[in-house]
């Protein structure tokens, strides 16, 4: 499936800001079952200094500073990938055998999925989770059998709720309350898993949505979004991620499906955040994200400028996750 | 053994029983130290042997009646060398050391915070002694280790090959919130990760060390055992010379040279260090090693990042930094990648050291290296990465992340230590470690089961009952002093002194128990020692006082005062003036109220209307006018309170702590006296008496006696403070205040016609200052137009407002951007005295009017005048405004994390 992506970030300050230096993950990774077809970022104003990496993680990454006052940071990213659609593969591991494997002994095996085990700062391994994935990871199942229940258990105990949750809400407290959006679901998810033992990663992207039957999708309506993706160790080298959506219980191999793009992964939101900053004045601020997601034809030329749609725009919407 | 109460009883005896030495009632060391031995089971440093027995969990006890084996021969060298042993001596020794710990204001913030006590450093009188062979032993291993934690870090932070082959588990890599994943790939400037590191080493009963732990993000101490050693050395002076004790001035040297060479400017480079700021429990020590070492003190808010390069904000621009000696933990360090909530970091820090820009001492992503867990793999590394046996073996470690060595574990519990594998964090709770020995059986069931749920979380330590050294508990009411032995820990630090290369600063701090025999923790009560490494071969004597300074950099300090401490320096300026106005209306006042005869219904006015809008007392006080006693009463009961009525004590409060914002700026003097000055009002205040008359008399005392000390704070802003910008501001800060004061003063004492009057005209001239000048110059006239001539335009006069306005408007010309001989912006707000004339501000009216001037003048109608001293008040408001808003602007506005 071709899909264009037009994801825009502003901030209003009051009053100006001097200086900011900002860190943004919004460009979609590259790999065999994704492919990135174009992909700019524009920046208002021009940033003094600007350099593109990769991440630890292997996501690409963009630093860019403002040197000068300004009471509008306007950034657009547009991009067109090409995605596929692969059902889960057949994987006989138990998820014991997983959990034995990233015991660590002396002459154990190593993986570098191994990272992905531990607490990270939104994703603490404590007894509650794991007492809520136990009913999931009955003995000798298989991995993916317990991931994909557990995925469905939180899809169907929690409640979507934008209103429920902040960005710096704990994971456990979301858990407590059963609701949540899809930065929690993701964040419950991994907390279970790796209370369990299994190594998984926490993805950030986007996914299609369809308008409701009988209206018009609306510009900048869609959102960021977030699912997580658990390691099979016995699947072949380079593709052993999984992914699971427990916001919309969709799953598959690399991806939960061809309507879903994927940006970058990491431990948790706060290693992939798609954009993070420290600015020096502007005492207040309001952000606006606008988030269109649309298929477009195979031929379409992927450089086509997304800049029209924007300014038609007529719903804004503040932040939301879905 | 024998408790605590028996020892007390025997040391008793021991000072009672007749002298040895065969000098009665005058012990001398031997009668001394024969009744200090260590306890059972510990060694014995004193006498280089164990005591025999099992240790038990309470310190300082003692075997009774056991032949003790002599003292070492360095410890008998060292009492020999006091010229009159005893008692006396060693008491007017350690009084003597209190006295220079608090008057170099050592201290150590208990609770790290703003309200908190700051406790002065703890530190014993008896250095710590390591006998030659034993410091080469100790040496050697430390120099081992350190290779090894630097070939650790550069392989977890690049191939990650220690991973691979199972040398390391990946828990304490990437389970550990010390590695820092933004820091992976990054060779570090220098070609070194580790400048300053630090190992604390536990003596064992058989003689032997032992490490316990490594300290290698940003060890404290390095500063506080300097201070030690000058003050011990100090005390022991023959001791140390005939002990050939090791010196420590070319380590720091060594440490200095090789960073700045390493560093991206090379020799040119700007060192800085950067602290957390003033309520960091170690901030007295980032004061003095800045000072010590020559960089600048810095606080995060004080640089910024500008394309990927590190710079410093002054009052004259922004200025390069090539280095950073960091004492601000790593993860607060940037909090654009790091801690968003960080406020102590700089954002784009980690950019800048990722382009090879800046040098950090230490690279940041070491903290990994401080778990106890890694203690128990560093064998094997040892032996696969240097191809060597561990030279200095540390206390055996279980980490039970890994289920065999947790099986070993569990059975010893009783015997071990418990540790947390990681410090407390957002991702780990962590917990204070616990010694087996102290639990209940129950209570160690239950961290069994702990352990064996959270089996990564928790590392497994054998103890060891640390050796125990003398310490000094003077003679108080109860009894005469004496020699206790107590339990000790060695921190030795090691530090770069090339690429890949370091050397063992050969001495360091030792940190003595409190009431728990085997936790040396500073803030849980401990106490320090200073460590005197001895040696057999030639003595290195770089001089310890005089820091390294060339030319060059002496030019650079000269330069930079920080946007930061040059506002501290113009509120340290505003707030020693108030004070000093506080102190004089107060005393002006109380002595008016105590002469009943001259104290006229306006003089009353003026006294009231003054005190409530200089704050001295509240609004809702009574006048002077209604109820005298009450009044008095409220301004005496307020010199001290720290709300309410912000009075003397608030604003001696408020300069203590603008100062302590500027220590590394300030002579030791100078904040000496800023200490006791605010120290002595406070507690001498406190023991006021409540009647009233008795305690006005008393406050009077006290106020007179914190005037001198005002005088002597003065003093030291004056004479011993170098002319820079800084100073600059601090005396801006003063003459502002005083314009405004003065000014006001004498608009209030024409408004209440106090002046008109006898006691008000003599009043104004005290509050002024210049009473005696008015008598030599006037005599017994009291002619309004003679004290206008003095107060407001004798420009010779320091109190006159001429004099002030003048001297503003010079040292507003001079500061930092102006140009030279020209008067700024900012120095024409401020009125120009030469405009000034006696015969236009004696008018009554704006000229042009013409009346009866006699009668005008009379009835204290001077608009000329008035119109002048509103307009000076005026000056002082605006030019303080404008000052902040010019030179302190980006010091003030704080960074903001935002993230969608």
């Amino acid at each position: 499936m071709r899909l264009r992506i037009t994801h825009q970030t502003r901030y209003d300050y009051q009053p100006a800001v001097e200086t900011a230096q900002h860190l943004a993950y919004l460009q979609p990774v590259s790999n065999p079952y994704q492919q990135l077809l174009s992909h700019t970022l524009s920046i208002s104003p021009t940033p003094a200094q600007m350099s593109q990496t990769l991440d630890v993680f292997g996501n690409p990454r963009c630093f860019f500073s403002l040197q000068t006052p300004h009471t509008v940071l306007d950034v657009v990213a547009r991009s067109v990938v090409t995605t596929r659609n692969r059902a889960l593969p057949p994987s006989s591991i138990g998820w014991e055998q997983t959990r034995a494997l990233f015991e660590y002994r002396s002459n154990g095996y190593f993986d570098s999925a191994n990272e992905f085990v531990f607490a990270s700062p939104f994703v603490p391994r404590e007894a509650a989770f794991a007492a809520y994935a136990s009913a999931s990871f009955s003995p000798g199942r298989g991995l993916l059998a317990a991931a994909t229940d557990l995925m469905q258990r939180i899809h169907r105990d929690l409640r979507y709720d934008s209103q429920s949750t902040q960005i710096n809400t704990p994971a456990r407290v979301a858990l407590a309350q059963r609701r949540g959006v899809c930065q929690d679901f993701a964040h419950i998810m991994l907390a279970c898993l790796r209370s369990m033992g299994v190594a998984a990663r926490y993805v950030s992207g986007y996914v299609l949505t369809e308008p409701a039957p009988g209206s018009v999708k609306l510009t900048g309506s869609d959102a960021s979004h977030a699912w997580v993706a658990v390691y099979a160790p016995d699947l072949p080298p380079g593709q052993r991620w999984c992914d699971f959506d427990p916001t919309n219980s969709r799953c598959g191999w690399h991806s939960p499906g061809e309507d879903y793009v994927t940006l970058a992964s990491g431990r948790d939101f706060a290693d992939v955040s798609p954009m993070r900053g420290v600015i020096h004045g502007g005492a207040s601020h309001t952000l606006f994200v606008a988030v269109t997601v649309e298929q477009v034809a195979d031929d379409t030329a992927p450089d086509l400028d997304a800049r029209a749609a924007l300014r038609d725009q007529t719903q804004s919407q503040t932040q939301t996750q879905n | 053994m024998v408790g605590a109460l028996a020892y007390s009883a025997l040391v008793k005896d021991a000072i009672h029983s007749p002298d040895p030495a065969g000098f009665p009632g005058r012990p001398d060391w031997h009668a001394l130290t024969k009744a200090c031995a260590a306890g059972a089971g510990h060694f014995d440093e004193l006498r280089a042997s164990a005591t025999p027995g099992r240790p038990s969990a309470s310190a300082g006890t003692t075997s009774a009646n056991r032949a003790e084996p002599p003292l070492t021969p360095a410890w008998q060298k060292f009492f020999d060398g006091l010229s009159t042993p005893g008692e006396p001596d060693l008491d007017r020794r350690w009084l003597g050391l209190q006295r220079q710990i608090r008057d170099n204001g050592v201290s150590y913030n208990v609770y790290a915070d703003e309200g908190g006590p700051q406790r002065p450093w703890s530190l014993d009188l008896f250095p710590l002694l390591i006998e030659p062979e034993s410091w080469l032993q100790i040496e050697a291993g430390i120099l081992q280790r350190v290779r090894l934690l630097e070939k650790i870090m550069a392989d977890v932070y690049g191939p990650q090959r220690l991973l691979e082959r199972r040398l390391l588990p990946p828990a304490l890599v990437q389970g550990h919130p010390g590695y820092l994943r933004p820091m992976h790939g990054v060779a570090p400037v220098g070609g070194t990760h580790l400048h300053i590191t630090a190992f604390d080493l536990a003596r064992g009963p058989d003689g032997n060390w032992w490490v316990e732990s490594q300290r290698c993000q940003a060890p404290s101490g390095f500063g506080y055992l300097l201070e030690n050693r000058l003050a011990i050395s100090a005390q022991f002076g023959q001791a140390f010379q005939t002990l050939r004790v090791q010196r420590l001035a070319g380590t720091y040297r060594a440490l200095m040279d090789s960073l700045r060479r390493m560093s991206p400017a090379g020799a040119q480079s700007h060192l800085a260090l950067l602290t957390p700021g003033p309520y960091n429990e170690t901030y007295f020590e980032h004061a003095y090693l800045a000072r010590y070492l020559g960089l600048t003190l810095v606080e995060g808010c004080d640089l910024t990042v500008r394309d990927q390069h590190l710079y410093l904000k002054t009052l004259k621009g922004l200025v390069p930094v090539h280095g950073l000696i960091k004492r601000v933990d790593d993860e607060y360090l940037d909090p654009l990648e790091l801690r968003a909530d960080s406020t102590l970091g700089v954002p784009g820090l980690l950019q800048a050291i990722r382009a090879g820009h800046v040098l950090v001492a230490n690279a940041p992503g070491s903290a990994f290296l401080e778990s106890p867990a890694l203690l128990a793999f560093l064998p094997a590394l040892c032996r696969h990465l240097l191809g060597e046996e561990l030279r200095l073996p540390a206390l055996s470690t279980w980490w039970c992340g890994e289920r065999s060595a947790m099986h070993e574990a569990l059975p010893r519990l009783r015997q071990c230590a418990i540790k947390s594998t990681y410090p407390a964090s957002l991702v780990h709770a962590g917990f204070e470690a616990v010694m087996g020995l102290s639990l209940p059986a129950s209570e160690l069931q239950d961290w069994q089961r702990r352990i064996e749920s959270q089996c990564e979380e928790h590392t497994v330590q054998a103890y060891v009952p640390l050796s125990q050294m003398p310490t000094w508990r003077p003679g108080h009411d109860a009894g005469a002093g004496q020699l206790l032995a107590r339990s000790v820990m060695l921190r030795v630090f090691v530090v770069s002194d090339g690429e890949q290369s370091w050397r063992v600063l050969p001495g360091g701090l030792a940190r003595i128990t409190g009431a728990q025999a085997n936790s040396a923790s500073m803030q849980r009560g401990g106490s320090s020692a200073d460590v005197w490494a001895l040696t057999d071969s030639e003595i290195e004597t770089t001089t310890l006082l005089q820091p390294t300074l060339t030319p060059a950099l002496l030019a650079q300090r000269k330069r930079l005062v920080t946007s930061r401490a040059a506002e501290n320096l113009f509120w340290l300026g505003r707030y020693s003036e108030r004070t000093e106005n506080a102190i004089r209306l107060a005393r002006l006042t109380l002595e008016c109220l105590q002469g009943e005869d001259q104290s006229t219904p306006a003089l009353l006015d003026w006294l009231g209307k003054m005190a409530v809008v200089n704050t001295l007392v509240l609004p809702s006080v009574p006048t002077p006018a209604q109820e005298r006693r009450a009044f008095e009463r409220a301004l005496v009961a307020s010199l001290a309170s720290t709300e309410g009525a912000t009075s003397v004590g608030y604003h001696l409060r408020a300069l203590k702590m603008t100062a302590s914002s500027v220590r590394e700026r300030l002579s030791q003097e100078h904040w000496r006296v800023i200490v006791r000055a605010e120290e002595d009002l406070f507690s001498r205040c406190a023991g006021l008496a409540d009647d009233a008359s008795y305690s006005t008399l008393a406050a009077l005392q006290i106020l007179k006696n914190t005037s001198e000390q005002m005088a002597a704070l003065t003093g030291a802003q004056t004479d011993h403070m170098t002319r820079d910008d800084g100073w600059r501001l601090l005396s801006i800060g003063r003459h502002i205040e005083r314009l405004g004061f003065l000014a006001n003063s004498l608009l209030s004492g024409f408004q209440t016609s106090s002046v008109h009057t006898a006691g008000g005209f003599e009043a104004m001239m005290a509050l002024f200052d210049s009473t005696i000048t008015f008598h030599a110059q006037y005599q017994q006239s009291r002619d309004l137009a003679a004290l206008i001539d003095l107060l407001v335009l004798d420009r010779d006069n320091p109190r006159s407002l001429a004099w002030v306005a003048q001297t503003l408007r010079g040292r507003l010309a001079k500061l930092a951007g102006s140009a030279p001989d020209e008067l700024s912006a900012l120095s024409l707000r401020v009125p120009d005295a030469a405009a000034w004339s006696l015969a236009q501000l004696c008018e009554a009216q704006p000229a042009g009017i013409s009346a009866d001037r006699t009668a005008v003048r009379e009835a204290g109608y001077f608009y000329a005048l008035t119109d002048l001293l509103l307009q000076c008040t005026a000056a002082a408001f605006n030019v303080s405004n404008e000052i902040s808003a010019t030179y302190f602007t980006h010091a003030t506005a704080s960074n903001q994390s935002v993230g969608t």
